[in-house]
């Protein structure tokens, strides 16, 4: 049995006619780190409050560590929660804040000492140890909040968009923080995310969501290369990936602006099963490979005039109109152009997408 | 900065209010200054500017309080309205602290229906039901003693209120947090909602006290003769008596405000804010 | 989970609620209820009920016609004096460049004094050997008996009154002058605005509701008069400064007669509540404007 088990969990709101969270099953092991990552409003921060039990369970069960907990009280359930605003106490000194719970827990002081010193050391927060929570900044209170959750010793972490208050550089930085936390500490930690940098850059699994439905769960790489619909495949991945209005007839495949694009036939057949017609075609832009002017004319390479750049020096974003859409190509400093200039791409053939024109689903992927 | 006009419109304007605050503090020094004289050097000075000027210190300038300390329970009854102040100050933020959170944090049934009766409470004026207050503690045996003084006087609907605006505010994760680190709901509320909230619970503090300390007319039913009464009726049964000189009776009802005094001069930034925030807010 | 909140909400609800039906809902159900009694708190198994003769008889009683006549002369001589009086010092503090911290607090002093001291220390002064008769004589003028006549008794006890509270409408509207947004004044400067024309369109208006507010609260406060009259003048010389408050308390809890104070009380409340709610249309009306404001301003 897994350490979490979703069964059809759902969530109604008092007043509200649909689910916020609906069906909600997944499974969730020992030690892994697991990002909820979806935009706002879509159930990951209701669906990690009903972990914690601040939110009642109106559908299905959960179980932890095999013990259905839907009726069990927050305290009770083995958490310790990491919130986005922080919720230190505010009277207290961050010695206190981190060894209120185990005070509660009416621990010897002596041990509490030992604990606390250990998390305070950990988050090297030393210097800090007298101050109160509005003598530090964003990034020392995020860490006393984690010294909160650490010294407790449950097997469960939750997380609730904890780094979403603080500013791009030290968000990097509290990210292998909290990455190498959860090597060392190894408990199973679930993490609340709208930012799917983070959910890549530190989960082991992600699940995305989109208005209380699980759209994908899998590894950072297995959503990136194997989106199974259009709003996993958008979502994932920055700049975002090109989408394309196509009308697909065998091997071609023509764009609104009248390109044409002959598959190679091995993802003609991936698509084969009587898909043809109009579709979105999808792909990133690091896949759009750039071609020498001397290529002009031959079959499947395009070409479009630059209206944009994005120079970020190891990796640039050109933006041109192409097939009725604005698209954007990434590459290298060698291949930098200005605007106005003309270049001329191919598309990667092994890596282009079909989604469904209603439901998105990626036929290439089924 | 000033034009040589606005500079002009100035001194007048601060000389007048210079004069007329002078009126203003005639009764309040002649107060002080005659406290400590004899009601024969009362009356002899009354003609002169020695109205106004304190007798050089001697032997006998106290006399009037030392006949006061001496003579009459007086201290006994300052001491008497500071323990009431003090129980009334505890309890008023216990109950009122409670209700003010149940109304702002809790789920409960009725809370909207309950919080709308309690600001409507908030008009009916309190001499509309002094007198059931009376016949109730009367009723109930309680006239005579601190009881049946405290017990009328510790909810109060404005204090409820107070406390329900502040808290509602207070965020709710930190209360979330609190439960995963086992503190629960009342331990929570002394342990972390009161020392969270510090400026309202001083606020409610310092005028329950200066409620307490200046009140006349429920004291004056309550207690009706006895080591019990508060330094209002006790100063009045002191200056009612024909055998008090008008010099003690000056230093009595200087005695009864010095502590007022010392509350303004300690919280007067609490106490300003709260006033001046009674009439932004209404306003 | 819903159980328990309402469990936990009763409980830190419960002490108040419990007090609040004792001290305040059970005693305005009685008042009201005794209103329509001739409930003798002495004698209360002969309590018939008479219906509205309470509230018929209260008004074709000559003291207590006689008690509402001399509140109302109160309010007529306070009201206007200390909101006239706290407004025009607020914006004389305010303006002046000297002294604002002293100026404060002199005008605060007796705002801090207890009525009972302030009544007691206007006593020894009204007094007809008193300081303020000695000072009156100096510029030649009679002395004058103050509280000992029914004529000038009520008048000293009010302009005490003002002198006493004064002090706190003006903080209030030192506050509310202080919360103008002082670039209003500077526009009104480069639209060449005159200081009167900056007073009468910009201060007044934005004091406006604090105007309001100050106003009923005075109003409701001299309605309510009662302690300073308790210990100067018991009510009299002739109970020229006998008001309603006093009336109740008395009536009630001196004669017993707790249905006829219960209909004063009554009669007091619907005055009291009518001002309220009057003072509440006032501002909301200003708080819908206000609203508009913010809107044109977002626009």
């Amino acid at each position: 049995m897994s350490f979490i088990e979703f069964k059809n969990v759902c969530k109604m709101y008092p007043g509200s006619k649909v689910n916020t969270v609906d069906n909600f099953n997944l499974n969730i092991d020992e030690k892994e780190f697991i990002a909820f990552v979806g935009p706002s409003g879509c159930g990951k921060s209701t669906t990690l409050r009903m972990i914690a039990g601040f939110e009642e369970i109106t559908g299905g069960e959960l179980y932890i560590d095999g013990k259905k907990v839907n009726d069990v009280a927050p305290r009770d359930r083995g958490i310790a929660m990491v919130f986005q605003n922080y919720a230190l106490y505010p009277h207290m000194t961050v010695e206190k804040n981190i060894g209120y719970g185990l005070k509660n827990m009416k621990m010897p002081a002596a041990e509490i000492k030992k604990k606390v010193d250990w998390a305070i050391h950990i988050l090297g927060l030393e210097e800090y140890r007298y101050r109160k929570p509005k003598n530090l900044s964003g990034g020392q209170r995020q860490r006393v909040a984690l010294g909160r959750a650490i010294v407790k010793n449950q097997k469960l972490f939750l997380m609730d968009e904890p780094l979403s208050n603080l500013d791009a550089k030290l968000r990097v930085s509290m990210r292998t923080e909290i990455s190498k936390l959860h090597r060392e500490l190894g408990a199973t930690t679930i993490y609340v995310t709208h930012d799917q940098v983070e959910a890549m850059t530190m989960a082991d699994r992600i699940v995305i969501m989109k208005d209380g439905v699980i759209q994908q769960v899998g590894k950072p790489m297995e959503l990136y290369d194997h989106p199974v619909n259009q709003f996993v495949a958008g979502f994932i991945g920055s700049p975002q990936m090109n989408f394309y209005d196509v009308t697909v007839d065998g091997t071609s495949v023509k764009f609104a602006d009248g390109s044409i694009l002959t598959l190679p036939d091995d993802v003609a057949k991936k698509l084969e099963g009587g898909h043809s017609g109009e579709m979105t075609f999808g792909i990133r832009g690091e896949d759009i490979k750039l071609v020498d002017s001397t290529e002009a004319g031959k079959e499947n390479v395009q070409s479009a005039v630059i209206t944009d750049t994005e120079v970020m020096g190891n990796e640039n974003n050109l933006y041109f109109e192409f097939g009725g859409s604005q698209s954007v190509a990434r590459v290298s400093k060698y291949e930098l152009s200005q605007i106005g200039d003309r270049i001329y791409f191919e598309f990667v053939p092994a890596k282009v997408h079909f989604f469904d024109k209603d439901t998105g689903v990626n036929y290439m992927e089924q | 900065m000033f034009t040589k006009k606005q500079r002009r419109i100035n001194w007048i304007l601060v000389a007048v209010l210079l004069v007329l605050s002078i009126f203003f503090l005639f009764p309040v020094i002649w107060m002080l200054a005659n406290s400590f004289k004899p009601d024969a050097a009362i009356t002899a000075d009354m003609n002169s500017i020695a109205a106004f000027i304190p007798p050089a210190p001697s032997g006998s300038f106290f006399d009037n309080y030392v006949s006061i300390i001496t003579n009459t329970s007086f201290l006994r009854y300052m001491g008497n309205t500071l323990l009431y102040a003090a129980i009334l100050i505890v309890l008023s933020i216990i109950v009122n602290g409670l209700a003010g959170y149940a109304l702002a944090k809790i789920q409960f049934p009725f809370r909207d229906q309950w919080l709308m009766l309690i600001i409507m409470l908030l008009i009916v004026p309190t001499e509309t039901v002094i007198t059931i207050h009376f016949l109730i503690i009367a009723k109930a045996g309680l006239l005579n003693t601190i009881v049946g003084y405290i017990l009328p006087l510790i909810v109060n609907p404005f204090n409820i209120y107070l406390f329900r605006q502040v808290f509602v505010s207070l965020p709710d994760d930190v209360y979330e947090a609190a439960q995963l680190d086992y503190c629960g709901p009342v331990k929570y509320f002394f342990t972390m909602v009161l020392p969270m909230s510090k400026t309202v619970v001083a606020t409610v503090s310092v005028f329950t006290f200066l409620n307490v300390w200046n009140d006349y007319l429920w004291p004056s039913l309550v207690f009706t003769s006895s080591d019990l009464l508060t330094a209002q009726i006790g100063l009045n049964s002191i200056t009612s008596n024909e055998n008090t000189t008008m010099g003690q009776t000056l230093a009595v009802i200087t005695l009864v405000t010095i502590p007022v005094i010392i509350i303004y001069s300690l919280f007067s930034k609490q106490i300003v804010e709260g006033v001046t925030s009674t009439g932004s807010k209404e306003g | 989970m819903k159980r328990k909140n309402s469990i936990m909400g009763m409980a830190f609800f419960g002490p108040a609620l419990v007090l609040l039906t004792l001290f305040m809902f059970l005693p305005m159900l009685l008042t009201l209820g005794f209103s329509f009694t001739d409930y003798f708190a002495l004698n209360p198994e002969l309590t018939h009920f008479v219906g509205l003769e309470n509230y018929l008889n209260i008004f074709k009683d000559d003291l207590f016609v006689q008690s509402f006549l001399n509140t109302v002369k109160f309010v007529i001589i306070i009201v206007p004096l200390q909101c006239g009086g706290a407004l025009l010092l607020a914006l004389a503090i305010n303006k002046a460049a000297h002294c604002k911290k002293y100026f404060k607090v002199a005008f605060f002093v007796p705002v801090v004094m207890s009525l009972a001291v302030v009544s007691t220390l206007w006593m020894q002064i009204y007094s007809p050997e008193g300081i303020l008769n000695t000072l009156l004589a100096h510029i030649g003028i009679d002395t004058q008996p103050f509280i000992h006549s029914a004529k000038q008794a009520l008048p000293s006890i009010a302009i005490m009154s003002v002198w006493q509270g004064v002090g706190y409408q003006m903080i209030i509207f030192l506050g509310g002058l202080q919360n103008i947004n002082p670039a209003l004044y500077e526009a009104a400067e480069m639209d060449h605005a005159s200081a009167w024309q900056k007073f009468k369109d910009i201060t007044l208006p934005e004091l406006k509701p604090l105007c309001i507010f100050v106003f009923i609260t005075v109003t409701i406060g001299a309605f309510r008069m009662l302690v300073q009259p308790m210990v100067m003048t018991g009510g009299g010389p002739d109970h020229s400064t006998y008001t309603i408050v006093y009336d109740i308390y008395e009536t009630g809890t001196v004669n017993w007669e707790m249905g006829l104070a219960s209909t004063m009380a009554i009669v007091f409340t619907i005055f009291v509540v009518i001002l309220t709610i009057i003072q509440n249309t006032l501002t909301k009306d200003r708080e819908g404007r206000k609203n508009v404001h913010k809107k044109a301003k977002t626009n």
